[in-house]
């Protein structure tokens, strides 16, 4: 019985380890209000013309710490409890690039791979000899390379660009679950009861067991 | 007073006796090892299940306009919503995974076997219902995979002869699944959870008229019985602990490694998924749907495959006790149908290649002949083992067996 235990955790295990297909990098999410608040920044400049974020509000937006200043310019007109809808309507959208840009609210969980893919994919463009630029993670894609990596020749843009790369990708984790680190801190306090109760209660069951003869 | 209160209900109410013979002077066989922890670990989650479903139920929209805004709304607005709804989701995972040990455990030790054959059916009902359950409720989140993983398996009632097709409009109360099957899945969602209740008190009465089975495999004399309150309450409670630790490592630190990332995506009936799996708990019989080219036939498979094990009192006819313990046969072909569980599992989830398909077909294949091979090889193992000599210790348990079930008979005769 104990070694069917084995054979479960192993499948287990197994499943687990299938990856996608294509090879992803790697991102270590930064969950600092810098990072994440840079993220929204970027976002804002680069991404939120197409794409819109409607389960995050502006006010979600101050709570990261950025300026309200600087979130005042951005929703202009717009109440402090509106979604971060795009600025470009959909259709717009549609018409100049034939397909409408995704809600990204939940996009760093809802691809195989999670962060790193959506990290790899945005770093993933190339231009081939002909002059056209492709994507190796996602090749359909009608998205344009909005951070520049095709063009970019030298290591220190290269690496600004990874750098800006992942505080969106930071961002986007954040976005997808804004409760994951109160969730986590929660965690600890909940792990830490149960063991102190289990070790109670496996010694209260062995001085139970006991007064059998 | 309290004295008073207690005698005052006993007067119009079994109470006092319930609570003896049930609990206090339930007799429980001393040796059960901590694979027997499980049952009451399932009884468990379904009261955690049901406590946290109906207060998402309380935030939930069941219409396929809102269904997929109100899960988020659950994870974002409302007061720990985040928990209760990846404690519902989790605890899904967490029942299957205390289920399928429950089962393992009566198959390894022979727990099906007489008297306790109505006990195993009744628990095959509420693996149906689990499954029904589970099923259902998949569907509520709105996402990619839910839908499309309601489209497959409503699509399979095809197969039911004659009137297929009505029975699957039946089913979806629309041509495809839409509107009309999110709102009464939603409903029996809702009540399925009642049926189980049930179905298992009627599963604990049948319990409690054969009592627990053992390790050794037969029933015990009295002298080796314990009453289940304190000792066995106390085993259960330091269990629970232990499967809440495991639990809570994924409810707070990887809740989202049970859901496929495709269920993000809000269902869009006009793309379907690159790869359309079920849960990791429905892999095994998924695999052996998908191994069998023809439809009809994947179904009644599938159907087989799960409803077979209603037949294991008959397909073993050993009369050695204590299950796959003192049986080096049957414990072989235990652990050979284990992996092959595994390799279905595995098959099911990848996607299908040449490959894949042909190592699908054998696993099914062999799935299919271990319980054929049972009856044979269990009367096989039977003659082998009386021929090579029992252990004493062995000898005297069936002779202690046999003594109680003649005397039984006496008393019945004499009735």
């Amino acid at each position: 019985m104990n070694k069917f235990m084995m054979v479960l955790a192993s499948c287990c295990l197994a499943a687990s380890a299938l990856a996608s297909e294509v090879k992803l990098d790697t991102v270590k999410v930064g969950i600092d209000k810098p990072t994440v608040g840079r993220g929204v920044e970027a976002m804002m400049t680069d991404c939120h013309s197409c794409h819109s974020m409607k389960y995050i509000k502006y006010r979600d937006l101050l709570s990261l710490g950025v300026d309200k200043k600087k979130v005042d310019e951005w929703r202009g007109d717009q109440p402090m409890d509106a979604a971060l809808m795009a600025q470009m309507p959909e259709a717009d959208a549609m018409a100049a690039y034939g397909s409408a840009p995704p809600d990204l609210s939940l996009m760093a969980k809802a691809r195989e791979g999670g962060a790193n893919y959506v990290y790899s994919y945005l770093l993933g463009y190339y231009t081939t000899p002909d002059g056209t630029t492709h994507n190796h993670i996602f090749p359909a894609t009608k998205m344009p390379d909005i951070l520049g990596m095709s063009n970019a020749k030298e290591a220190a843009e290269r690496t600004a660009i990874q750098g800006k790369a992942r505080d969106i990708v930071s961002y986007l984790v954040w976005a997808s679950d804004p409760h994951a680190q109160e969730r986590q801190s929660l965690g600890y306090y909940v792990m830490g009861y149960l063991f102190v109760l289990t070790l109670m209660l496996y010694f209260v069951k062995n001085q139970i067991w006991a007064k059998l003869k | 007073m309290p004295h008073r209160i207690i005698n005052w209900i006993d007067q119009r109410f079994p109470l006092t006796s319930f609570v003896k013979h049930e609990l206090t002077g339930y007799p429980t066989p001393r040796n059960l090892s901590y694979w027997w922890n499980f049952g009451f670990l399932a009884g468990f989650v379904l009261m955690l299940q049901v406590a946290t479903g109906i207060f998402l139920a309380m935030h939930y929209k069941a219409d396929i306009a809102m269904s997929f805004d109100s899960i988020q709304h659950i994870m974002r607005d409302v007061n720990y919503g985040w928990l209760l709804r990846y404690l519902h989701s989790t605890g899904a995972s967490a029942f299957f995974f205390v289920i399928f040990i429950h089962m393992a455990r009566t198959l390894y030790y022979g727990s099906y076997r007489a008297p306790r054959e109505l006990l195993w059916w009744t628990g095959q009902g509420l693996l149906l219902l689990l499954m029904g359950t589970a099923f259902m409720g998949y569907l509520l989140p709105w996402g990619q995979m839910s839908f499309w993983g309601a489209t497959v398996i409503t699509n399979l009632f095809r197969a039911t002869p004659f009137i297929g097709d009505q029975v699957v409009i039946w089913l979806r109360g629309d041509y495809t699944v839409g509107d009309a099957t999110l709102t009464r899945f939603f409903a029996l969602h809702y009540l399925f959870p009642f049926l189980i209740i049930g179905a298992v008190i009627v599963h604990l009465v049948a319990l409690h008229t054969v009592k627990s089975s053992n390790p050794s495999g037969i029933n015990l004399q009295d002298k080796d019985n314990i009453p289940f309150h304190p000792y066995f309450t106390i085993k259960d409670l330091y269990g629970l602990g232990l499967f809440l630790m495991l639990y809570s490592v994924f409810v707070f630190f990887m809740p989202d490694s049970l859901i496929e990332p495709a269920n993000n995506i809000p269902a869009n009936p006009m793309v379907t998924p690159n790869h359309i799996v079920p849960e990791w708990y429905f892999l095994p019989f998924y695999a052996i749907l998908r191994s069998v080219p023809n439809m009809v036939g994947g179904v009644v498979a599938m159907g087989v495959s799960v409803l077979i094990f209603a037949f294991m009192p008959y397909l073993d006819r050993s009369r050695i006790p204590g299950g796959a313990h003192y049986r080096p046969m049957f414990r072989g072909l235990f652990y050979f149908f284990a992996i092959d569980m595994g390799v279905l599992g595995y098959i099911g989830y990848i996607p299908p290649t040449e490959q894949s398909i042909l190592i699908g077909q054998v696993a099914t294949f062999i799935y299919f002949t271990l319980f054929l091979i049972l009856p044979f090889l269990s009367k096989f193992e039977e003659r082998w083992l009386m021929k090579r000599g029992l252990t004493p210790e062995i000898e005297a348990l069936i002779a202690s067996e046999a003594k109680e079930i003649s005397e039984k008979s006496k008393k019945r005769s004499k009735r």
